[in-house]
Parts: C-alpha cells; sequence; structure tokens
C-alpha cells in the first residue's frame, strides 16, 4: 500500500486497450497475430498481478511439501481410485489446477 | 540462403544445366523448420525445407523425413513429391531437401470455420480417414525407415515410458501429467502390432483445397506405434481449435472419420484422445522451456507454456469421467 497506484493490473489492463483499440487497426495485417500475442500476454501477466498466491502454499503443504515426491507417489499408483487418499488428491488437483487456469487459461475453466 | 550454391547443387542433382532460381521466399514455416518457396525455370514450382537454428530433439532430422515422404508417396499418401535430398550441410548451411509444392491452406482456424474446404466437412473427414488407412498400411520391418528404431512390443506401454522419460528431463514435475499417465497405465489396452505413425495428423497440418486433401505435411516425428495413435491425435479435443462439436479435428464428424478408415476401435481411440492432451502438453512445457532458457527467445514460444494449464484441466476431466464410467 506504499506503493504508488495504479497498480500492476491497472496499467497492464490500460495499456492492452490502448494496443487492442488504437495500435492494431493501425498496424499492418502481418504484424496483427504479433501485436495479439502481446496483448494476450499482458493479459496473462495482468491476471497473474491481481491473483492472491496464498493458494501456493496451502497446495504445497497438501502435497507434503514436495512436488517431486507427490508427483512421484501418482506415478506408483499410491493415489489410484480405491486408495484412501484418491479422492482428496483428485480435489487437490482440481483446485490446483483451477488457479493456474485462473492465470494462464480462465475460459477453460469459465465453460 | 547462398541462391548461386544452390541453384549450382540443383544443376548438378536434375542435370538441368540452365536451370535457374527465378523467385525465392520464405513461406510461413513451423517452430522447428525453415519452408521456402522456390520458383525454377520450365515452370517447376518446388519447397525447400530445412532446419531452424534451434532445433526439438525428439524430431526426425530432413534425411530422414525425406524417407519418410518417399514411403508415404509410394504407399499412395497424399503428400507433395519428394525430390532431392542434399545432406551436405555446406550448400545452404543446414541439409535440405526439395518436395513439389502444393496449393492448399492448412491454418487451423481457418480450415476449421470452413464449411466447403476439403470438398464440405464429412467428405474431407472421410478422405483423412483414408489417408491414415494408407500411412498405417506401412509396416515394420523396413530398410528404408530403420532410422525409426526397433518397433516396441506394446506401443500404448512405450508411450507411456517415453512420456515418463520426458517429464524426467523437464526443470519441474507435473502432478496432473502423472495422474493422466497413471490413468493410462491402469487402462491401457492390449498389444497391438505396431504400423507407421505420422505422430502429429492433426488440423493444420494437413493441407486442403475446395476440392479435398492436397497435402498430409510435417512428418518428423513419425515412428512406429498403435495406429490408433493417429485417430486419436486428430479427435483430441485440444486439436478442434475451438470447433469442439465436430469431433475428427474441428472439421467434420468422427463417424465419417471411421467410416473412411475402415475398422476402427473406439475404445482404443479414446485412450489415445487423453494421451493426445498429456503429450501435447509435455510438447508445450519443452517450447516455452526453449525461451525461458534462452534457446530460443520467443514471445510464441513462452505463450505456448500458458497453455500447459488449460490442457491439464481437460486432463482431469477426461480421467474423472473414464474413472466414473
Amino acid at each position: 500500500m506504499l506503493r504508488e497506484p495504479p497498480d500492476a493490473t491497472d496499467l497492464l489492463a490500460t495499456a492492452r486497450d490502448v494496443l487492442l483499440n488504437e495500435l492494431l487497426p493501425a498496424l499492418p495485417a502481418e504484424k496483427a497475430f504479433a501485436a495479439r500475442m502481446v496483448a494476450n500476454a499482458m493479459a496473462i501477466a495482468a491476471r497473474e498481478a491481481a491473483q492472491d498466491d496464498a493458494w501456493q502454499g496451502a497446495a504445497l503443504a497438501h502435497m507434503g511439501g514436495d512436488v517431486r515426491t507427490f508427483a512421484a507417489a501418482i506415478r506408483a499408483g499410491a493415489h489410484d481410485p480405491g486408495t484412501p487418499r484418491h479422492t482428496e488428491v483428485a480435489t487437490l488437483l482440481d483446485d490446483v489446477t483451477r488457479a493456474r487456469c485462473a492465470v494462464s487459461a480462465p475460459k477453460v475453466i469459465a465453460r | 540462403m547462398d541462391e548461386a550454391r544452390l541453384t549450382a547443387w540443383l544443376r548438378a542433382t536434375t542435370g538441368d544445366a540452365s536451370l535457374a532460381i527465378e523467385r525465392a521466399s520464405l513461406l510461413s514455416g513451423g517452430a522447428i523448420q525453415q519452408n521456402w518457396a522456390i520458383d525454377v525455370s520450365g515452370g517447376r514450382s518446388w519447397v525447400l525445407r530445412t532446419d531452424n537454428a534451434a532445433t526439438l530433439a525428439v524430431s526426425h532430422g530432413r534425411a530422414q523425413e525425406f524417407c519418410l515422404l518417399r514411403a508415404a508417396f509410394a504407399a499412395g499418401v497424399t503428400v507433395p513429391e519428394p525430390l532431392f535430398l542434399c545432406e551436405d550441410g555446406a550448400v545452404i548451411g543446414a541439409p535440405f531437401f526439395v518436395m513439389a509444392r502444393v496449393a492448399g491452406t492448412a491454418a487451423a482456424h481457418r480450415v476449421v470455420r470452413s464449411d466447403t474446404l476439403g470438398g464440405g466437412r464429412e467428405a474431407c473427414v472421410r478422405a483423412l480417414g483414408r489417408e491414415l488407412a494408407r500411412i498405417h498400411s506401412i509396416t515394420p520391418p523396413r530398410a528404408d525407415l530403420a532410422f525409426l528404431g526397433p518397433p516396441p512390443d506394446d506401443p500404448c506401454r512405450a508411450f507411456i515410458a517415453d512420456q515418463r522419460a520426458a517429464l524426467d528431463r523437464q526443470r519441474h514435475p507435473r502432478p496432473v501429467l502423472e495422474w493422466g499417465l497413471r490413468h493410462l497405465e491402469r487402462t491401457a489396452p492390449p498389444p497391438v502390432a505396431p504400423v507407421l505413425v505420422h505422430n502429429d495428423f492433426r488440423t493444420g497440418n494437413i493441407m486442403l483445397d475446395e476440392a479435398g486433401v492436397t497435402a498430409v505435411l510435417d512428418w518428423e516425428f513419425a515412428l512406429w506405434s498403435d495406429p490408433h495413435a493417429d485417430l486419436g491425435w486428430l479427435c483430441a479435443k485440444c486439436w478442434r481449435f475451438g470447433n469442439d462439436a465436430n469431433e475428427a479435428g474441428g472439421i467434420g464428424p468422427r463417424a465419417a472419420l471411421y467410416e473412411g478408415y475402415g475398422a476402427v476401435d473406439d475404445a482404443r481411440v479414446r485412450w489415445w484422445e487423453l494421451a493426445a492432451h498429456i503429450r501435447w502438453a509435455s510438447i508445450a512445457v519443452d517450447q516455452a522451456e526453449r525461451h525461458i532458457s534462452g534457446v530460443e527467445r520467443s514471445l510464441e514460444l513462452a505463450l505456448t507454456g500458458h497453455m500447459v494449464p488449460g490442457l491439464e484441466w481437460e486432463i482431469l476431466r477426461i480421467v474423472e469421467a473414464r474413472d466414473a464410467a
């Protein structure tokens, strides 16, 4: 709160509007793809800046503190259907992926 | 590109001492290759295909791709006729081959929006089924395709092992991809006799005009595997380019694809559709890593990495549905 507003989210959103509404129409057609990629990158960065990242610590704790060990346990079948933690792990993976999609691919989870 | 050296090489190779390059222009190439349109005296329209500076280790080199193209052409697959191979890196800076230039469009977002390209949606996917059947008529052993290595005893389990090895090479563990792979392992269908699998047979790599298929492109990932792998890759939701209702590549109905192909084990195709999402996610991780590591700084590669969470979401939904069934 000691930082000067407007914040990263606001700046990125405002700059993105300028890019899409003022610059893109003036660009030659072969540069439209690059401009859209820039707009996409700015949108991802803005969502990341706006996201409360407390979920990462909570998810890591749920995974037992080490993602590599957790991933290896899944590979070994330790969380297969019928095992005690299967439902809990499935829910954890859903929650983590939903939070990741909220930054990278919000349309996917909006469906 | 040194046109004088290329001209000299083409003259020597074709025996046409007066051959001249009238025009050479870079086509919109992929991340891995460069494709040049070459207009040559005598009304010859060719494509020269060579490597970009940074090349994915998993893809075949130009010499191998040339052999694959020759095998496919001989099997009646609709591919540009392969003409000449140059393995001497000194001519234009990297090995290359020359093939006939074929008309049409492969641009995925255009293809899935068109009701007429490829002869119309149903006719197009039926034709794609026929193309796949021809590709899969190529079976091991083949001396000309020895670089593909020995065929796997069990293509499904070989896929799982390859994907796990790929994950083990990456910087970060991927619990969701492991979740999907473990499901594949639990539900793997029995072994099947391997055939030549194109391994990137999807909308975007298939050139079409209004009459039909004009070329099956991008053979650099081909391998001996389960033929249903190609059907699953084409049908996977992640390769429908937003046109989800048309399950065969966003182009047309799945049933017409299957009809064009012949005998299809639908359950095997579904297994490979989950496999497709996992493989594409892993490729996307590798592509982003090329940017992150500095091998090839690129906004397109950077954004490809951000496709991974969406693919993971789809993997979780598929596994959930399959486990509930």
